[in-house]
């Protein structure tokens, strides 16, 4: 799963999800791709998932990138802890996605099985999404 | 393409409240510059721009700019600013320019045909430059440069070079070597052994954590200092 291999901090405040994702918004390598419509935290096994979909369902026909790295450490307190004592461990990674934001993208298949594929990988994901082209404008 | 004419209107007032105004209004503020005149703020319908990215000739199109008051201008949409999630525009950039000067544009690179090493070895297509920056004339500006690929086996590739090109009226700029477009192997999915995925998925390592000379005699010291306590409160038991 992905995660960072050096941080300079272990633990991170919540932070907010204000705005759209002005960064990162148009189509950089491939011909389609998937764009965030909601903000939320995507997990790093929520985009391993989706990976998974995408790649199964190409069938080696295909080139896929991942626009969203989950950098950001998320903590949990342990089941039956009382409040206080300090902040729980870090329990995964996410990435901060805001609306607008391209998450996958894909080549060299199709624009029909490159929607059905990016569509597997939508329902694997907590953010609404749609399928864009090269050919919607500003991308 | 039929030589079109964009309206525009004068506007005095700047900032991001006026410009939530004029997209409410159903104009998008827009700035024109280039040229000998001075860079001059405007407004314009949003239809005929996004009418002009969607034609053949796409950014690239020359059009007549028809300011109210200033007179008319050949003109070139030079940048635009698309909303990230509803794709509508948001702001527009044109460029005044001279017919009789040249200039540098990107003028888009499509692929054609089916290469070998996709249809018969399996391979992928994948376009590497899909601009390329040429020099001419605004009325020698290609639509778009198209290459065939039909012979490419998996390793091959185009270059920008490999384009048949006009070289009277066009100049290349983007370097020659540049690859347009090659076909490569389909890289295999490396299916891991259950076991170490459920390893993988339930374990997952700690990141390492940067610390800095002054972060760490500061961490030295915070570790010392609970045993410093427990050794106070053992001398008050005492």
């Amino acid at each position: 799963m992905l995660m960072p291999k050096k941080v300079k901090y272990r633990k991170q405040h919540r932070g907010r999800m204000k705005g759209k994702a002005w960064r990162g918004s148009q189509l950089a390598f491939g011909e389609q791709g998937l764009k965030a419509l909601s903000p939320g935290w995507v997990t790093a096994r929520q985009i391993e998932a989706a990976r998974v979909a995408i790649t199964r369902f190409m069938k080696r026909g295909g080139k896929m990138w991942i626009r969203v790295f989950p950098d950001k450490p998320y903590t949990k307190k342990p089941a039956e802890t009382r409040m206080g004592k300090g902040k729980g461990p870090v329990e995964g990674w996410v990435a901060v996605v805001r609306p607008g934001r391209i998450l996958f993208e894909v080549e060299g298949m199709p624009p029909a099985e490159a929607e059905e594929a990016l569509r597997l990988a939508a329902h694997k994901l907590p953010v609404r999404t749609t399928f864009v082209t090269r050919t919607t404008l500003g991308d | 393409m039929e030589k079109l004419t964009v309206e525009a209107q004068p506007r005095s007032e700047r900032g991001k409240n006026q410009a939530r105004q004029l997209r409410r209004a159903g104009l998008v503020p827009a700035v024109v510059y280039g040229g000998a005149a001075e860079p001059a703020s405007v407004s314009v319908n949003p239809r005929l721009v996004e009418k002009i990215l969607h034609s053949e000739a796409g950014h690239n199109a020359v059009f007549t700019l028809k300011i109210q008051g200033q007179g008319e201008t050949p003109a070139m949409i030079r940048d635009w600013q698309p909303d990230p999630v509803q794709g509508s525009l948001l702001h527009v950039d044109f460029l005044r320019i001279a017919m009789d000067v040249r200039l540098k544009v990107k003028v888009p690179v499509h692929t054609r045909g089916e290469a070998v090493g996709v249809k018969q070895q399996g391979g992928i297509l994948e376009p590497v430059q899909r601009e390329v920056e040429v020099e001419c004339l605004p009325s020698d500006i290609p639509d778009e440069f198209g290459v065939d690929v039909s012979g490419l086996s998996i390793g091959d590739s185009v270059r920008v070079g490999d384009l048949k090109i006009d070289n009277r009226k066009l100049r290349i700029l983007t370097d020659p070597e540049r690859v347009i477009a090659h076909v490569v192997a389909p890289k295999a999915e490396e299916e891991k052994p259950a076991v170490e995925a459920a390893v993988a998925v339930e374990a997952p390592a700690e990141p390492e954590v940067v610390r800095k000379g002054k972060a760490e005699a500061e961490g030295e010291g915070a570790a010392a200092a609970p045993g410093a306590e427990t050794e106070k409160k053992n001398e008050k038991k005492k």
